[in-house]
């Protein structure tokens, strides 16, 4: 769900540029406090692992002639926190551009839609996952919050095409994004059920790695 | 590295490559949600003017070895590479931002 070349007026991408990079700046100022060793290895392969999954295409059958691919953002906010998530799926999109999927100016839109907003979403879902007696509530909340970010994320980029004055006149707002919206929906349940499965299987070989932040990242707090 | 780090990398690379250079290979060439809904509503591209900058992996196919399974395969993996290297070159920076007086060249262990 990429936004290409040339449907962004300056105005919008410049603004989503800015509001992009400052969060992109401050996850990276906040990381600069220290990065544990055991999450460094998993935030490059779950990079290049999401990097990889969204050439996946799949279709969805309920509408044919359409496919759908992870987004992937909000098991990376679950999985690193809100901040390594941004700094990860930035990571993945810089690439992706390199190959021409999303326009070079739409960076800072795509990384507001596929990064901060989904890494956002799953960083708040984090902490029920860390409590085991509520595990059914954590998986439950992972489904239906990956869907949210992808529907979600699907209006956004709508609101960010009407600003941009790229959406013919003789369609309405609200047709627009219950189209968008609509579309996005099974896409966004494929998101939430394969979240929550992956979220899983990384907690259940890697709880360390997942978990490591909490007290070097006190430590540092009190230090600093 | 510490041996859980090791399989990680090596696991998670394995599982990159194969999904990236294999699975992707079998993807749905339709449209995807946003290309469709963009297609449904007209969406045009008004804002001209910016081009995409010159790439050998142009649609995620290397330039130059045509749109088969080694083309598609090796931009897959290739992309998966480029991306563990830049997340893990930040990561590494942003570490020694903090443990640079604990960390000796071959220190594997950290505080507890």
């Amino acid at each position: 769900m990429h936004i290409p070349y040339n449907v962004l007026s300056p105005p919008v991408w410049a603004t989503a540029a800015a509001v992009s990079g400052a969060a992109l700046g401050a996850s990276l100022v906040w990381a600069r406090r220290g990065l544990d060793d055991r999450r460094i290895p998993l935030m490059g392969v779950m990079g290049a692992f999401i990097f990889a999954a969204q050439m996946v295409n799949f279709p969805i059958l309920v509408i044919p002639g359409i496919s759908g691919h992870l987004g992937g953002g909000f098991l990376l906010g679950v999985l690193l926190g809100t901040p390594l998530g941004i700094i990860v799926m930035a990571s993945v999109l810089v690439i992706q551009a390199c190959y021409g999927d999303g326009g070079v100016e739409a960076l800072g839109a795509n990384v507001f839609v596929m990064g901060i907003l989904p890494c956002l979403l799953g960083g708040l879902t984090r902490r029920l996952w860390r409590e085991p007696r509520v595990k059914w509530l954590a998986e439950g909340v992972s489904v239906v919050g990956g869907t949210a970010t992808i529907v979600a994320g699907a209006a956004i980029v709508v609101l960010l095409l009407w600003c941009s004055g790229t959406i013919p006149g003789n369609i309405s707002l609200d047709h627009a994004l219950a189209a968008a919206m609509g579309v996005h929906l099974p896409i966004g349940i494929v998101e939430g059920v394969a979240s929550a499965g992956i979220i899983r299987f990384i907690l259940r070989v890697r709880p360390d790695a997942v978990w490591a932040d909490s007290l070097p990242f006190r430590a540092g707090e009190a230090s600093a | 590295m510490t041996t859980a780090n090791r399989w990680t990398l090596l696991v998670g690379v394995a599982v990159s490559v194969l999904v990236g250079g294999g699975v992707s290979y079998l993807a749905s060439s339709d449209p995807d949600g946003l290309e469709a809904v963009q297609e449904q509503l007209g969406v045009t591209p008004a804002h001209s003017g910016i081009a995409p900058p010159p790439t050998p992996f142009e649609g995620y196919r290397v330039k130059g070895l045509g749109d088969g399974f080694g083309s598609n395969a090796a931009a897959g993996v290739a992309g998966s590479l480029l991306v563990l290297g830049l997340v893990l070159g930040i990561g590494y920076v942003l570490r020694r931002g903090r443990a640079r007086p604990a960390t000796d060249p071959g220190a594997t262990s950290h505080d507890p």
